[in-house]
């Protein structure tokens, strides 16, 4: 009799234990205790991390484990997160943040490291942008001032690499790097105490579905910056200046930097994140591998704004199954059928951006907040029809962080880490700087045939120390199709105005043009600060004007950039003659091409001179 | 011994002064070869009296009596700021000096001109005419000079102590002043008589030009009526915005600032320098001129690894007009004054880009001009800008006629 029950008593805890859903009773708790749960739906340690979780013996219960502490980094994503979101694995491993196939690129390309294969951080197969099969390379096999640079320098913030001793800068490998966010330290506060103050580990043991800024900040605080840019904060000239607690201040970033309070992005000022803008598609990739960052973005400003002619295009839902619908289960506010939901340059639906009463309205993806959006289309300021070849953020940047003068250093005395290869190898970089710079920013066409704010990218100088001392490179400036030359990039910074640059302040000054700053001396543009490796071609710009010669010494890096040529430069400053008194966007000579003869007609010369008697 | 040089004294008293240097004894042990203009004077034309010679003739201590004894007047020189440095003692007096009487002494007597021989050849027996590193040695980073042959002070970070330097510090390179490029030297325009008179220089830029009206903005007589040649004749100028000294009290924080220099109690730091072209207001003579900070002065005490007192306290917000000497046949274009807020102090708050309040710098921006003063003249009144930013009809004849005379030059063929 007493045996019956226990029996069901048996088969009961047995059929629990199958079910794999009682966390309660697995063993892993019994030394984590007071871990966070991951979410609702991640209930099962073993599910996620492998290992035993029915012997409370921990050498046996941690054999099988994937991965010693994080079962989402590349080595067994397949196993771990792959098992269930496979369609969010694969587009990340074809995702740039991934591959680094735009850096490794970029870096060849102005590098003189070029070579016809495409390269990865680890040899991958995917899809190219066209849907063709596409092998990239493994980067350890470029064996190159390119590839060295890269491994050494760069792919410290490559999504498949930890990053674990960069104060403020630290991330884990594979998806956590994202969803499980290191803080500042990269130590755990969690409540586990078998874990608490270990490092390098995330925050916390709870997925973050959603990342915050300061996820996206841990790698976008350099070079571009526009992590920084966007919060309106600065690592300038690093003078570590005013100071803070008797340490360096105000507030420290990684690499010793201090940064400073500027003018913030409006969109930031509003309350919205990184994430409310970019889509998943823009942040994890969309299953095709592209060759550069600016080709997997889909989203643009016109998307919300409007562009001068087309208001913002939508979509409306009609299956239940379409991604704004699955994308936003966890945002305070669903999409449902129905919807109208506004689309990316590239033509697919946000998930938090829709159109309601006439309204382009977009939903904080955490806060739930609702923002209006203000449509541009048909205002006389977004209508000029000289600007049409105009980015938005030509105008409505507040700032562009310009990096001038960039002498790096390869010293093959010196053993430098090699992050992809995991070891120290012969070869260690270093930098020095000659100015950094916010205001004003030169313009020039990007690879959409728009013009554009455009910042270093890069004005490399290289010096290569060889085993025995001797220098085989000193200041070296590397070719660049065909011929040494410095290079500037298309660039958005971040740091969007409500109000944008003044039609006189961009027209009168060249220095927006790429002359850098300047004097002008009859018909020659003189710059001030000037390149070392010249006479007189200014660091900060790319266009000289000699007797009004208007010559380019420096590329724009991409397909179809270019700096503005003569006939586009004398234009620009031919508008300050009409600009002196046509001051507003509004008026009618804007709605037309520009007729650059008119001073001469009687209306205007009458006009001129009647100025001088009165 | 004591009998030889009764002896020396007795035949040099016998011999007069009618053969003085065939009469000195002083060769037999100092063995000195006299080069120059003074090559072929006796020795004690400059030391004196042979029973007590001057060990250095050339000392402000004696008022240079070596020297002075031909130059007269010179003596004056003693009193000269740049051997006073009255103007950079005053304002340590009413800043740092107010922290840390000992300020001045330990981070300012470097460029203190004690001798004649300071300027005129280190070495006594060569004397010479100054040249231009004679200037350069003190006249450098933010002082005046660098800048005249295209050189800037760097940002104090590591980061950035890199190119060509003077006297141990790295600088920027910059357009030259075109009178260095054409060769002339400090001693062109600044001469002694003029430092006696405490003129700071012997020409005015009028003394060998005349502004010639074929120049449009020559022709406007406010500009030259109002204003110094150098307000738009000046291509650059170094400018420093928020000067910090930290000062180091037992602390091994010093370690954590990797900045120039870092080795004494004091570090130097600056939240921003820039070196385009300065900001305008008024100086003494009331004309509009170039101004910049002299100081926007912040200090921290760090002792024992904490502030003591108030941290990045500011000490003085003052500005000075001054002349840079990076003068270029060009000039800016209208709109680098006329539509210009932010280089008369006059920037709106949205506007502005530094929030230097919310890093607890106590100043909205550096380019507001509340808080702030002019040591030596005035910010340009808010009305005058008014008034010059108003696009009143000469202005605007003015003003296509300059942008048509620059576009009308522009090759529309040109480009690579």
């Amino acid at each position: 009799m007493t045996i019956i029950p226990n029996n069901a008593v048996r088969l009961f805890i047995l059929l629990l234990l199958l079910s794999g859903c009682d966390r309660g009773r697995s063993t892993c708790e019994s030394c984590h205790r007071g871990i966070e749960k991951t979410s609702e739906s991640h209930a099962s340690c073993i599910s996620c991390h492998g290992g035993n979780d029915r012997t409370k013996d921990k050498d046996t219960s941690h054999r099988g484990m994937y991965g010693r502490k994080n079962p989402a980094a590349p080595e067994t994503w397949e196993k771990s997160c792959g098992a269930c979101h496979r369609y969010q694995l694969e587009r990340v491993q074809s995702n740039l943040m991934h591959t680094n196939t735009g850096m490794i690129k970029n870096i060849q390309l102005t590098w003189e490291g070029n070579d016809p294969r495409l390269f990865a951080t680890m040899q991958t197969k995917t899809f190219d942008a066209a849907g063709e099969p596409l092998q990239l390379a493994g980067v350890v096999g470029l064996n190159n001032l390119s590839g060295e640079l890269y491994r050494k320098f760069c792919s410290q913030c490559h999504v498949g690499n930890e990053t674990g001793d960069v104060f403020a800068a630290s991330h884990a490998a594979g998806c956590a790097a994202c969803h499980f966010p290191y803080n500042d330290r990269g130590t755990y506060e969690g409540n586990d105490r078998t874990m608490r103050g270990k490092r390098p580990a995330a925050a916390s043991h709870a997925l973050a579905p959603l990342p915050g800024n300061d996820v996206c900040f841990r790698c976008h605080n350099r070079s571009g910056r526009i992590a920084l840019s966007y919060q309106g904060l600065y690592d300038g000239n690093n003078s570590l200046v005013p100071t803070s607690g008797g340490k360096p201040g105000p507030v420290m970033i990684s690499g010793g930097r201090n940064v400073v309070q500027i003018a913030p992005d409006v969109h930031h000022v509003a309350g919205m994140e990184c994430i409310d803008c970019h889509t998943s598609r823009d942040i994890m990739g969309d299953g095709y591998a592209y060759e550069n960052m600016y080709l997997q973005t889909e989203i643009a400003c016109e998307d919300c704004h409007g562009s001068a002619k087309s208001p913002p295009g939508y979509a409306v839902i009609t299956r239940e199954n379409e991604e704004p619908v699955r994308e936003s289960k966890r945002y305070k506010m669903q999409m449902r059928p129905g919807m109208q939901m506004i689309l990316t340059a590239k033509g697919r639906p946000y998930s938090n951006v829709f159109v309601a009463d006439g309204n382009v309205l977009l939903l904080g993806k955490k806060s739930g907040r609702i923002f209006r959006s203000k449509v541009i289309t048909g205002t006389p300021e977004h209508t000029i029809v000289g600007h049409r070849r105009l980015e938005c953020h030509a105008c409505h940047s507040r700032t562009v962080v310009q990096c001038y003068g960039c002498h790096t250093r390869y010293d093959k005395t010196l053993d430098g880490m090699d992050f992809i290869k995991k070891r120290e190898t012969p070869g260690r970089f270093s930098e020095t700087e000659d100015y950094r710079m916010l205001y004003p920013f030169p313009l020039a066409l990007n690879q959409r045939g728009k013009i554009s704010p455009v910042t270093p990218g890069c004005q490399t100088f290289v010096t290569v120390v060889e085993p025995d001392g001797t220098l085989s490179r000193n200041e070296y400036v590397a070719r660049y199709k065909g011929k040494p030359q410095l290079r500037f990039a298309p660039f958005y910074s971040h740091n969007t105005g409500k109000k944008a640059v003044d039609c006189s302040e961009c027209h009168g000054n060249p220095a927006f043009l790429g002359f850098g700053q300047h004097v002008v001396e009859g018909g020659t543009i003189r710059g001030t600060l000037i390149c070392e490796k010249s006479a007189d071609k200014p660091l900060d710009g790319f266009l000289t004007m000699r007797e009004g010669k208007v010559k380019a010494f420096s590329a724009i890096t991409r397909e179809n950039s270019r700096p503005l040529n003569g006939n586009e430069v004398k234009r620009a400053l031919a508008l300050n003659e009409c600009l002196i008194c046509h001051e507003k966007a509004v008026d009618p000579i804007y709605r037309k091409r520009i007729d650059y003869r008119a001073l001469d007609d009687a209306l205007h010369r009458r006009l001129l001179d009647g100025s001088r008697s009165r | 011994m004591r009998l030889m040089m009764l002896f020396i004294a007795v035949f040099l008293t016998a011999a007069g002064p009618a053969d003085a240097r065939g009469a000195e004894n002083c060769t037999v042990c100092h063995r000195v070869t006299l080069a120059g203009k003074h090559g072929k004077l006796p020795c004690l034309s400059c030391h004196g009296k042979e029973v007590r010679p001057s060990p250095n003739p050339a000392s402000f201590v004696d008022n240079a009596a070596g020297c002075t004894g031909c130059h007269r007047g010179y003596g004056g020189m003693a009193g000269h700021v740049m051997a006073t440095l009255s103007g950079e003692r005053g304002f340590v007096q009413r800043t740092y000096g107010r922290h840390d009487p000992a300020f001045f002494t330990n981070n300012c007597g470097e460029c203190h001109v004690r001798s004649c021989l300071d300027c005129h050849g280190s070495d006594g027996h060569r004397i010479v005419r100054p040249d231009l590193n004679a200037c350069l040695s003190c006249h450098k980073g933010y002082f005046t000079g660098a800048e005249y042959s295209g050189r800037a002070p760097r940002e104090e970070h590591e980061r950035y102590q890199r190119g060509v330097e003077i006297e141990g510090e790295p600088y920027l390179k910059m357009l030259p002043d075109v009178h260095f490029e054409k060769g002339l030297t400090c001693a062109a325009c600044h001469d002694m008589a003029s430092f006696l008179a405490g003129r700071k220089s012997a020409k005015k830029c009028t003394g060998c030009h005349q502004p010639s009206r074929k120049v449009l903005e020559h022709r406007i007589a406010a500009h030259l009526d109002k204003m110094e040649c150098y307000a738009c004749h000046s291509a650059w100028a170094p400018q420093e915005y928020g000067t910090f000294y930290l000062r180091f009290t037992d602390s091994t924080v010093q370690n954590l600032y990797r900045l120039r220099d870092n080795n004494g109690e004091y570090v130097k730091s600056v939240y921003l320098k820039k070196q385009d072209a300065p900001p305008l207001g008024v100086n003494g003579r009331g004309m509009v001129s170039p101004v910049r900070p002299e100081f926007i002065a912040y200090y921290s005490h760090l002792c024992n690894d904490r502030p003591e007192g108030v941290e990045n306290r500011l000490l003085a917000a003052e500005w000075r007009a001054f002349f840079p000497h990076t003068v270029r046949r060009g000039a800016p274009m209208c709109d680098g004054c006329h539509d210009n807020r932010r280089r008369f102090l006059l920037e709106k708050p949205e506007e502005r880009i530094y929030r230097l309040r919310e890093d607890g710098m106590s100043l909205d921006s550096f380019w507001d001009r509340t808080g702030q003063r002019v040591v030596n003249g005035s910010f340009l009144d808010a009305g005058r800008y008014q008034e010059m930013a108003a696009r009143k009809p000469a202005y605007t004849k003015g003003y296509v006629e300059k942008w048509k005379s620059l576009v009308n030059r522009v090759d529309s063929s040109s480009s690579r």
